[in-house]
């Protein structure tokens, strides 16, 4: 992480009557820098993004933007520019107007206001539809007249709001590859605020995991995934297969309900009730699993087609959990197989 | 028709035609409801009142059947008409004004403020709409007389320190006129309002503009042709009103609905109110189209 920092929070805090919404947020995004918040609906992440962008007061902390405090500033005094989940286009201007505003707020020379609505159509692929009312384009096309008018007037971060979310499938994937070249060709800095792991994982140099108006996490998506911190990271980041046990040091593992499982461990934890989780991609299915050291015997509960791959529920006891495979094993429902995977594919917590 | 040469083709062939006709007759059908209520409660009375206008006025009778033009010709000369066809375009225009100010304003500060202030403001603005106009004006007789409510407001606020009577002037006959058409107006308005997507006006402020240039830019253009509908509907309530204004006003103000009312019923000239009534029906329709030409530019940007 080289470079100055662009933005940086320190001890944010917001309040809704009673609820907290950002329980003080410290972060630091470093000049060309590519930090996501990722969390569930209500976790504060759009709150901390609007924050920065001064749509809502603080309670307390300070935001910083190259290094100046900016938290008393009005947001159209911030140097900061939002893509909203909406795109928040002006209906009533044109392509060119609405690229063009910004530029004019800032008092930049007709001349020039021209040729940057040139260039950052160009970046952005859509050279021929500078006459055009947002009325007059589709979806995916709106989101990227959106990201050309913030993009336009060189703010020092970028403030992404779920752009993508109203967008369907393929279209998403193609703009997020098109925001990650973007970011890759012009290294500005930005915040991306998503609920889409994929999406934050994807284009993101860093993840924050927010969580219940806290950041759980902030690391690299490899990091995130691999070393995740706490349950919640692990839980919220790719798949997961939870076994709640109760682990003794004389009898089997139990699952919840007394009943003994036949679950072979590596290294068994010290006795308790312990939730473990298993990352259903990495597990090893019957022959597969004959030298792996952690084993589970369970009975295959139904097995779902998903088109790359199948996915086997199963059973043991009250412990469930599914693994996917790609393609038929040969194995039927109501077959009781092992179950294995490696020591470094779980986690257990408690 | 031919039974002999009935292929599969032109079987399907009828029965397509038939149902395109029972698609076309289907919607007028489903529009009759409608279109009877119009046309018996209010295109019938509207033909009757335009033959009306055209009858004679002899010896005091209501009226005698037969065609003249002598109303209208009265209509335009006698200042008597022409006078009050002008204090009410003023009187209308001048209302219309202050209305769609107001109603703008109240409008865009409930469409602001948080949800749950919302209901509030609207059963406030349902509330005159509940209470019959005649009802009002009793609530302004005890408003505007000189030991009325706002004289009191007044001397006891120290503004001013005799008691005053705004009662029969022609301001007390202009805030009524308003305080008619504010509901409507504040309606669609907010109406209007509520179909902008307020991160417009993040979106502004995010880019550099600060709230006024953003009022100027992004706001109002949005609402220009709201705050015409609106105008042009107080406007023609305004034109239309009777009780409100000749309850409050002076004895001189003489609109048109005032007019109409005296003719008819003072001076049992029913052709001569008719002719009123006709020009007063024009000259909304007039205003209805006008609205609905300036219209039609500033929406084309809309879906």
């Amino acid at each position: 992480m080289a470079g100055e920092t662009a933005l940086e929070l320190e001890r944010i805090r917001r309040n809704y009557g009673s609820v907290v919404a950002v329980d003080n947020v410290s972060l630091a995004v470093a000049q060309g820098e590519f930090v996501t918040l990722l969390g569930p609906s209500g976790s504060g992440k759009t709150t901390t993004l609007r924050l920065i962008g001064g749509f809502e007061e603080l309670d307390s902390g300070a935001i910083r933007i190259r290094g100046e405090r900016v938290d008393h500033l009005p947001a159209y005094q911030r140097d900061t520019a939002t893509i909203f989940q909406s795109g928040a286009l002006f209906p009533h201007k044109t392509v060119a107007e609405n690229i063009a505003y910004g530029l004019r707020m800032r008092q930049v020379p007709r001349a020039q206001i021209a040729e940057r609505i040139r260039q950052v159509l160009d970046i952005v692929r859509l050279t021929e539809f500078e006459e055009r009312y947002p009325s007059q384009l589709s979806g995916g096309q709106k989101q990227r007249v959106a990201l050309a008018r913030s993009l336009v007037v060189r703010p020092t971060i970028l403030l992404f709001d779920e752009p993508l979310s109203a967008l369907d499938l393929s279209l998403r994937l193609q703009l997020r590859a098109e925001i990650k070249r973007l970011h890759d060709e012009l290294a500005f800095s930005a915040i991306y605020v998503t609920h889409d792991q994929g999406e934050a994982m994807a284009m993101s140099s860093r993840v924050a995991v927010m969580n219940k108006g806290r950041i759980e996490q902030i690391d690299a998506p490899t990091r995130l995934f691999h070393e995740p911190t706490n349950e919640f990271v692990y839980t919220f980041i790719g798949e997961s297969c939870c076994l709640p046990v109760r682990i003794t040091s004389t009898a089997k593992p139990q699952d919840r309900t007394g009943q003994p499982v036949e679950l072979k461990l590596e290294q068994k934890p010290p006795e308790g009730e312990w939730r473990l989780y298993v990352r259903p991609s990495r597990l090893k299915l019957a022959a597969e699993a004959q030298n792996a050291p952690n084993r589970l015997s369970a009975k295959i509960h139904f097995i779902e087609f998903l088109g790359d791959f199948y996915r086997y529920h199963l059973k043991s006891g009250a412990l469930e959990l599914f693994s996917d495979h790609r393609g038929p094993t040969g194995y039927k429902v109501g077959d009781i197989i092992d179950i294995g995977w490696s020591s470094r594919d779980m986690q257990a917590y408690r | 028709m031919t039974i002999a040469a009935s292929g599969k083709a032109e079987i399907y062939a009828l029965a397509r035609q038939r149902s395109r006709i029972r698609e076309r007759l289907s919607a007028w059908l489903l529009m009759l409801p409608a279109l009877v209520i119009v046309l018996v409660f209010f295109g019938i009375p509207t033909v009757y009142m335009v033959r009306m206008s055209f009858n004679l006025h002899i010896d005091r009778r209501l009226y005698v059947p037969g065609f003249t033009f002598e109303h209208y010709a009265n209509l335009f000369s006698n200042p008597l008409f022409t006078n009050a066809i002008w204090t009410t375009v003023q009187l209308s225009l001048l209302s219309a004004l202050f209305t769609v100010l107001i109603g703008y304003g109240f409008a865009l500060l409930v469409w602001l403020k948080p949800a749950r202030w919302r209901m509030l403001f609207v059963g406030l603005a349902l509330c005159p709409l509940l209470i019959s106009e005649i009802s009002i004006i009793f609530g302004w007789w005890m408003f505007f007389p000189k030991n009325g409510l706002l004289s009191y407001a007044l001397v006891s606020s120290g503004l001013i320190t005799d008691k005053i009577s705004l009662m029969y002037t022609e301001f007390a006959a202009f805030v009524g006129l308003v305080y008619v058409t504010l509901p409507y107006c504040f309606f669609i308005l907010l109406s209007i309002f509520d179909g902008i997507d307020k991160r417009v006006l993040e979106a502004s402020a995010d880019l550099g503009a600060p709230p006024s240039i953003t009022f100027r830019e992004v706001l109002l253009p949005l609402t220009r042709s709201g705050a015409l509908v609106a105008f042009s509907q107080s406007f023609i309530w305004a034109m239309g009103t009777y009780a409100t204004p000749s309850a409050l006003g002076p004895d001189t103000l003489w609109t048109m609905g005032y007019l109409i009312q005296e003719q008819m019923l003072g001076k049992h000239n029913w052709p001569m109110a008719a002719a009123l009534s006709v020009v007063l029906v024009i000259g909304v329709t007039c205003v209805m189209v006008m609205t609905r030409m300036l219209m039609a530019k500033r929406v084309a940007f809309h879906d």
